[in-house]
């Protein structure tokens, strides 16, 4: 192997590792706060992806698109939040299983408004084209994503260790009943967290809509990648998550180069070599 | 007057099963082909919500990858069939491959358990549905196996049938009697407190291996009836999607209920294959209905029966009494 593919690969993999951790991002703040297994991440993602595009196509501003694919999940889960999930805190089958009918019902909507061809977000000329790195070229829009998600990494790292509401959110993290008698109102912290993860989950569809085709069935795919790479970072972690995004998104680009034939059993089956020998993941605290 | 009441019990149980009796013999008599082909349907969706109802009920381990194993064995006769091997071998192949899964579903109970375990079955059942999609030469690739065809005796769609709910009935019956065996007992003991359990001397470890091996072994038979009814196996029959239709299915008709599993497959068999032709929004549908049970009715639709009946049994219990 080259010196050129194997630095593509690596960039492959960086870059879809980036989009992972913004999936995953979102997926473990909510699981670290709210111990929900959200199931409905995935078609968040996809209901992202559908709004961002539209609205992209319709106001020819990627920015734009953007922000209403993050705000429009965001509002998606605090209703769900309020009206659904609540009812049910803290029995964890009843809240995954909840989520999984609430993945079915959004996808199946998704299907109905947006039809079933395969979309794709036509990145602006700004990200578009490649660059050359010394000696090869390489997709902007791949890089930009890649920083995204650094910058994502940076933000939450500030939020959640410098910043009183961080402390707030860890504090309910810790001890959700020490914290809610300490005078947190931890059930608004509780709807916040879950739209702010749910925001994540939208944006990065489209995002990801600029590498990947968004149909249906994407949003199963990409939930089970963000599982995979929680359960390996360890869920409720985003160190884990940023760790368990960037190794995932290497192995999946490698194994896609060298062994095509077991590409998917090789993003699974560390997940399950990881569970049966560390169940609580890379960075996660013991069950 | 307890005497005379249970022989009433015994009354009503004889009468309501011999019932149920006539009602399951009459099906190939009344019905057209091709509800008979979807009651077996039922039947054989309906025993691998069983599978997974075992796990549900007895260790409350949801297993979220069940359609894995079930796809193991189906794929199984198919590579048997194609490799031209006798009705004793294709089924040894099954049972091989069902139990090796089975296996590796076992080996991560021992480790999780909750949510956890629900996520590494997902996994797992991913792992099943990913080689049976790259591993073209055994398994046919995104063009499955085909041409998988019962035994000659069995040909019939009503001879299939009549197979078909005699196998569900026999786990069943066999589940329930194991059920209240010191090995089922010992189960329920792990579920409400494992570490007591392990304290009381008892190998809690492969008391769940155990389970989970028995409840992967009514998987495959589950995707041995469903692949000689469909004579067709394909990466879907493994893949999430379906695992979740199954948890659905458990959920809808009641878990830990033994009669909840086919209650909810028929409900879902019947959305997916008949409310589909008239409503094209039918996951919509389900998706919603989930939410409702999980929300509202937690022990599903048997259980809801249940709680109808006892409340209006109430007055007259109340009326022996005062």
């Amino acid at each position: 192997m080259s010196l050129t593919t194997l630095a593509t690969q690596v960039l492959n993999g960086v870059s879809f590792g980036g989009l992972l951790f913004l999936v995953s991002s979102g997926f473990t703040l909510i699981f670290g706060l709210l111990r929900v297994v959200n199931l409905a991440h995935g078609a968040l993602y996809l209901v992202g992806a559908y709004v961002g595009i539209a609205t992209y196509t319709a106001t020819s501003s990627f920015v734009l698109g953007a922000a209403a694919a993050a705000g429009s999940v965001a509002l998606l889960g605090i209703g769900l939040e309020r009206t659904v999930l609540r009812r049910v805190r803290g029995r964890e089958l009843s809240e995954v299983l909840l989520t999984v009918g609430v993945s079915l019902v959004l996808a199946d909507l998704c299907l109905a408004l947006f039809g079933g061809d395969p979309k794709q977000v036509d990145v602006p000329s700004a990200l578009a084209g490649s660059v050359t790195l010394g000696g090869f070229a390489y997709p902007r829009y791949r890089l930009f994503v890649a920083a995204l998600a650094i910058a994502l990494a940076v933000v939450l790292y500030v939020l959640t260790q410098r910043t009183k509401l961080g402390a707030t959110i860890r504090a309910g993290v810790d001890d959700r009943e020490i914290a809610n008698a300490l005078g947190v109102d931890i059930s608004r912290v509780f709807t916040g967290v879950f739209a702010f993860g749910a925001a994540l989950a939208g944006l990065a569809g489209f995002i990801g809509g600029g590498m990947l085709a968004i149909l249906p069935g994407a949003d199963v795919d990409i939930l089970l990648l963000a599982l995979v790479v929680v359960i390996v970072g360890g869920l409720g972690s985003v160190k884990g998550a940023a760790i368990g995004s960037l190794l995932i998104g290497l192995i999946d680009a490698f194994s896609k180069a060298w062994i095509p034939d077991l590409a998917y059993f090789t993003v699974f089956a560390p997940m399950a070599l990881l569970l049966l020998l560390r169940p609580s993941g890379l960075f996660g605290k013991a069950a | 007057m307890p005497e005379r009441a249970g022989r009433r019990r015994l009354l009503t149980t004889v009468l309501v099963s011999s019932l149920a009796l006539v009602a399951i013999a009459a099906v190939p008599y009344t019905l057209s082909t091709f509800s008979v082909s979807l009651v077996t349907l039922v039947v054989a969706a309906g025993l691998l919500a069983v599978s997974v109802n075992m796990l549900a009920g007895e260790l409350m381990l949801v297993s979220l990858g069940q359609a894995g194993i079930a796809a193991a064995s189906a794929y199984g006769v198919g590579w048997a069939v194609g490799q031209g091997y006798p009705l004793a071998g294709q089924l040894l192949v099954a049972l091989a491959a069902t139990l090796v899964v089975s296996a590796v579903y076992a080996g991560m109970s021992l480790r999780t358990s909750g949510i956890y375990f629900l996520m590494a079955t997902l996994a797992l059942g991913m792992i099943v549905y990913g080689l049976a999609f790259r591993l073209s030469t055994v398994t046919g690739g995104e063009n499955g196996l085909a041409g998988i065809a019962p035994p000659a005796p069995l040909r019939q769609s009503w001879q299939f049938y009549y197979w078909s709910v005699a196998v569900l009935v026999v786990v069943m019956v066999a589940w329930t009697v194991v059920q209240r065996s010191p090995f089922g007992l010992v189960l329920r003991g792990i579920r409400e407190s494992e570490s007591r359990m392990r304290s009381l001397g008892y190998n809690v470890a492969a008391f769940k291996f155990a389970a989970v091996m028995i409840s992967g072994f009514v998987a495959g038979l589950a995707g041995l009836l469903t692949v000689w009814h469909s004579q067709f196996v394909s990466p879907s029959s493994a893949g999430f999607h379906r695992s979740a239709l199954v948890v659905v299915m458990v959920i809808l008709g009641g878990a830990g209920r033994t009669l909840g599993p086919v209650v909810g497959a028929a409900l879902v068999v019947w959305t997916e294959q008949v409310v589909s032709t008239h409503f094209e929004r039918w996951p919509t549908a389900l998706g919603l209905l989930l939410v409702v049970v999980v929300l509202w009715a937690p022990g599903g639709f048997v259980g809801g029966l249940e709680a109808a009946r006892s409340s209006l049994r109430l007055p007259a219990h109340s009326r022996t009494k005062g």
